[in-house]
């Protein structure tokens, strides 16, 4: 695992618990394999809040057909740099 | 808000540094954790309407299930299972109130659709939605019973439950006027409904360019003219009496139209009928429309409000959807309360600007 998806790993559960207000972890903690509908509880309203969040971070577009494929942190970071070496 | 910035490209952040914004923001997402199902109550109805979805399909035909305690244990299932939100409608819920409370008593979040003809006890404490559609001489041609809106505001007046939702067809739209007039004057709340043929349906009552273009006119008027009274936002206007349909317009994303298992109403949204059965194919919040012809408000209030992420480009598109998404729980939810509209321009939605 690179220093780069390390971090995006970890920015990403930051968000997550931010704006879910997760309590009792931190992004360290975070377990980046968790999936996020069946064991965190996360509905796709709160899905949408992630992703525009996560639009203002890393300047990518999420498609809404793509949210049901984004169900662990590390899903989400690898899409993101998908998305990104799409872009360059 | 003025229509002047839909070209500039906006973070979110951005969006929600506007004071109004974020206030209005933080105030529907507390409600993030309603997850809706639906639940056909009876197979009977104590009066027949023309063109009314319950009577179309097969689900009329389903056996009526009247044990209180398979209720229950229904509800305890769907409560474990993460629904927070019943919606109790087909045929008439009013005729089974035992059933109702059984609801109640588990999952105490959800409304009852009823033509309000028979009044539902207090202790059912859920919002009611009592349909109305046209003044009393449409109605007693179209759902044969006399004096409806008499008798509804009869059973329902003081009562905090109870919103009206008037449905536009083709044929009252001048009607709508009379009613809100009626309604306003016993201060009483009304919502606008737009009616979805059923698969099959070739009626009259079937809406034409022309008739949504008069129904968005008349929708403007009253909400202008009658704010206290009329539950909606000019984003719903636009949502409900565009040309195109909610489905075309947004993408339904209830099972019968959306076969992600994966997330949002796809994964949890079941409607049952009287059986207790639900079949996946046909779940959605009124079955058997003609999905090309819907623009159910029940519909939109699922459909718009999961679009959060395509309105969230410009402060008026984001306004917009939170006017509606504002409106949808001061329609759905006893207790919330409307904020005054943000946005107020008939705004296209995002898919078409």
């Amino acid at each position: 695992m690179t220093t780069d998806s390390t971090q995006t790993i970890s920015r990403i559960a930051e968000i997550i618990i931010n704006e879910l207000k997760l309590e009792d972890v931190t992004p360290e903690t975070f377990d980046a394999d968790l999936d996020l509908v069946d064991e965190v509880g996360i509905d796709s309203m709160d899905l949408a809040t992630i992703a525009l969040v996560l639009r203002d971070e890393y300047g990518i577009r999420i498609d809404e057909d793509d949210y049901p494929k984004l169900t662990t942190v590390r899903i989400i970071a690898e899409y993101i740099s998908s998305k990104l070496a799409d872009d360059k | 808000m003025e229509n002047n910035n839909s070209h500039k490209e906006y973070k979110f952040s951005d969006i929600l540094a506007i004071p109004a914004i974020r206030d209005r923001f933080e105030k529907v997402r507390k409600y993030f954790f309603l997850r809706e199902s639906t639940y056909d109550m009876s197979n009977r109805c104590n009066i027949r309407c023309e063109g009314c979805y319950y009577f179309a399909g097969e689900k009329q035909f389903a056996e009526e299930n009247l044990n209180v305690h398979d209720w229950q244990q229904l509800m305890e299932a769907e409560k474990e299972r993460g629904i927070t939100f019943v919606v109790l409608a087909g045929a008439e819920s009013a005729l089974v109130p035992d059933l109702c409370k059984a609801c109640f008593d588990v999952i105490p979040l959800g409304c009852i659709a009823t033509n309000g003809l028979i009044p539902l006890a207090e202790e059912i404490d859920y919002r009611i939605h009592i349909s109305v559609w046209g003044n009393d001489e449409t109605s007693l041609k179209i759902r044969k019973a006399k004096n409806m809106l008499a008798r509804q505001i009869e059973n329902y007046k003081n009562d905090a439950r109870a919103i009206w939702v008037y449905t536009f067809t083709s044929k009252n739209i001048e009607e709508a006027k009379e009613v809100t007039e009626m309604l306003a004057a016993d201060g009483l709340q009304v919502t606008f409904n737009m009616f979805s043929a059923p698969v099959g349906y070739d009626g009259h009552l079937r809406h034409t360019a022309k008739t949504l273009a008069r129904t968005r006119a008349v929708m403007g008027e009253l909400l202008a003219e009658f704010p206290e009274t009329v539950i909606f936002s000019p984003y719903n206007i636009v949502a409900h009496t565009h040309e195109q349909g909610l489905h075309d317009l947004f993408s339904c994303s209830y099972p019968r139209m959306n076969p992600s298992t994966d997330i949002g109403l796809g994964r949890s949204f079941r409607q049952y009928r009287t059986d207790l059965k639900w079949d996946r194919a046909a779940a959605c919040c009124v079955p058997d429309t003609d999905c090309d012809d819907c623009r159910h408000y029940a519909a939109g209030s699922a459909v718009v409000t999961a679009r959060m992420y395509r309105h969230a480009n410009n402060p008026e598109s984001f306004s917009a959807w939170l006017d509606y998404v504002d409106t949808y729980l001061a329609v759905w939810v006893k207790g919330y309360e409307k904020s005054k509209n943000l946005c107020t321009e008939m705004i296209d939605p995002p898919a078409l600007t």
